[in-house]
């Protein structure tokens, strides 16, 4: 995390490029004889806040998992920045770049706020575990460097009194932005937030809106955001994917969407008037 | 968890440091002096069982790091700790070569034998993970009786030489105490070091939550396997400072039965600190200890009760602590006692 707060006080929107960070192409997934995403495609842009919203069990959170690598699609394939990834290991796609926040509480409830944030920086920290067993020197110097890194995380996320807690013993709230650290000390080239605000109280949306619009801005990552809020999707999303039984029926701009007749009859099971 | 009174930490350094006060330091050097000077304070009984602590010590910290941290159970510690000590002694017997060659190659081979089982834990948790570690157990007693005489002995097993370092035999059992003093202290010390680096954080991941540790880059697999990798390494330089120890292997040696209580072990003293390994093992050990003092004495008082019985009664009773401590501090003695420690330090305020 660079200087998050100089990248976002200077409010230099980030320049698009034309070049899809993501791209899904035609995703089929099945469980049994359930299709739980059908021929589902889309593009993430760079540095976009892109929202996929939809009725419970309309293939959101499975969308997610193909991208993570935890559910490998029967049909069609994956792509980040022009490199295929379908079939890979989720731990080989973190290694690309793809950070992801949960839905619920997943973090390791026996390590406490700043080595829950550690494990963000696994992958970029390089001791064995014969140099961990001496831990003279090397070990020490990298724990010590990457301890800075999280303490910027830290600062950002305004979690600096609780940095020594357990995360078994902190409030929802809190676990919540603990578990979001854990993504960002990954460095993400994309982020992908599963749910970050259901249950929330208003002040603990607030606080999480906050932050994702501070990280794209500092950072200029897309950030894929599946989330109930429709509030919250409409101020915050550049675009939006509509999910309905595993289909895509709508994608466009919020001002689009709010006024499509399938969205509007997906949510409301109103009849569209033709 | 709360610094004493007055301590702060300034730099990260600092803030990572296993001892932190003038105080800790004082009570951390006289543990280690009355250790360096225990064949000269206690001589005789003490020292014997102070050396089983050590190795049994070096046992447990492995399983502590691939059951309490990594969250594998295992219960094939023992039989880890048999092939370490086989393979050390067959290099010892056949080949003449130095301790400082066969521990560690005693290590390793453990390791492998163990990672071997630990590759059962990618597909399989739990319950069937612990029944497929206790066929480790049976196929290294089946192993070792079956393989050709001439490299482990069969059910003669191997005799040892004592481990000599030039002209200097370990061969008293005061000397032998201060080798596996300074084995356990460096296993300790690894162990510690491994739990608060890059490795012991992903073992924790892998033990709270394998998905979330998978999707931000932890090979599961991999660590899984580590898990079992260093454990068994544990039980196999174990398992080697009791072949010199004994100067005898043999598979009857290395039980189911002793697994059960590493595991036992592990639950007093508290899973997943460093530790509680100690305290776990140095608290039943000196019980174990205490039955084979108390239980003739109590035999002589009532020799109507036959001292099979009241072995067999110690023995529950050992058992009923476990079962005590499942129930009602599931955490181990480390927890309770941090717990003490912290409404110590806070006091007069509840928290």
């Amino acid at each position: 995390m660079p200087d998050v707060a100089a990248v976002s006080e200077s409010a230099a929107m980030p320049a698009r490029s034309a070049a899809p960070i993501i791209r899904v192409d035609g995703i089929t997934l099945r469980f049994g004889g359930v299709t739980a995403l059908a021929d589902v495609s889309f593009e993430i842009g760079a540095s976009e806040i892109h929202a996929i919203i939809g009725p419970n069990g309309a293939g959101k959170s499975c969308t997610l998992n193909c991208l993570n690598g935890f559910n490998l699609p029967q049909q069609g394939r994956l792509f980040l920045r022009e490199q295929e990834i379908t079939g890979f290991a989720p731990h080989r796609i973190a290694r690309l770049g793809v950070g992801r926040t949960f839905q619920g509480l997943q973090l390791f409830a026996g390590l406490s706020v700043v080595d829950n944030l550690l494990t963000g920086r696994h992958l970029h920290m390089k001791t064995g575990a014969l140099e961990g067993f001496i831990y003279r020197g090397w070990a020490h110097a990298e724990e010590l460097r990457e301890r800075r890194r999280v303490e910027e995380i830290i600062d950002f996320l305004e979690i600096k009194n609780i940095r020594h807690k357990l995360v078994g013993s902190l409030s929802y709230g809190l676990r919540k932005r603990v578990d979001l650290g854990r993504a960002l000390a990954m460095d993400p080239k994309v982020l992908l937030m599963d749910e970050p605000m259901a249950g929330m109280n208003l002040e603990e949306k607030e606080d999480i809106v906050r932050f994702v619009i501070d990280i794209r801005e500092a950072l200029d990552i897309p950030i894929v955001i599946v989330e109930h809020d429709m509030h919250v999707v409409m101020d915050i999303a550049d675009r939006i994917t509509v999910l309905d039984w595993g289909h895509v029926i709508a994608r466009g701009n919020p001002q689009a969407i709010k006024s499509d007749p399938t969205v509007i009859k997906a949510y409301l099971g109103a009849e569209v008037r033709r | 968890m709360t610094l004493p009174g007055g301590v702060h930490a300034e730099t990260y350094a600092q803030d990572r440091a296993l001892i932190r006060t003038p105080w800790q330091w004082l009570w951390f050097a006289a543990f280690v002096a009355v250790l360096l000077l225990l064949p000269f304070l206690r001589p005789g009984g003490a020292v014997g069982i102070a050396t089983v602590i050590g190795i049994t010590l070096i046992a447990v910290l492995g399983l502590q790091l691939t059951s309490g941290c990594a969250g594998q159970i295992n219960m094939g510690q023992s039989a880890f700790m048999g092939v370490g000590a086989y393979a050390a002694g067959a290099l010892a017997v056949h080949l003449h070569w130095s301790f400082l060659m066969t521990i560690p190659i005693g290590g390793i081979s453990a390791a492998v034998f163990g990672a071997v089982f630990g590759l059962a834990a990618l597909r399989i948790k739990g319950f069937y993970l612990a029944l497929t570690t206790i066929a480790a157990q049976y196929i290294f007693t089946f192993a070792m009786l079956k393989l050709p005489k001439e490299w482990f002995g069969q059910s003669e097993g191997l005799r040892m030489d004592p481990a000599v370092l030039g002209s200097f035999a370990f061969d008293t059992d005061n000397r032998i105490y201060y080798l596996v003093l300074a084995f356990a202290a460096l296993m300790t010390y690894g162990a510690w070091g491994l739990m608060r680096s890059r490795t012991g954080r992903a073992f924790i991941a892998v033990r709270d939550n394998d998905n979330a540790a998978e999707v931000i880059g932890i090979n599961v697999f991999y660590y899984k396997t580590l898990a079992f990798f260093i454990g068994a390494f544990y039980a196999g330089v174990a398992g080697a400072l009791w072949a010199y120890y004994v100067r005898y292997v043999q598979a009857d040696q290395f039980t189911l039965w002793l697994s059960v209580w590493y595991v036992g072990m592990l639950i007093v003293g508290g899973m997943g600190s460093i530790l509680g390994a100690i305290v776990g093992t140095v608290v039943i050990r000196l019980l174990q200890e205490l039955i084979t003092v108390v239980g003739p004495q109590i035999t002589d008082l009532l020799p109507t009760l036959g001292g099979q019985f009241v072995f067999a009664a110690m023995n529950m009773l050992l058992g009923g602590l476990i079962i005590v401590f499942v129930i009602f501090e599931p955490r181990g003695l480390v927890h309770r006692w941090n717990i003490v420690k912290e409404s110590y330090r806070i006091w007069p305020f509840p928290h």
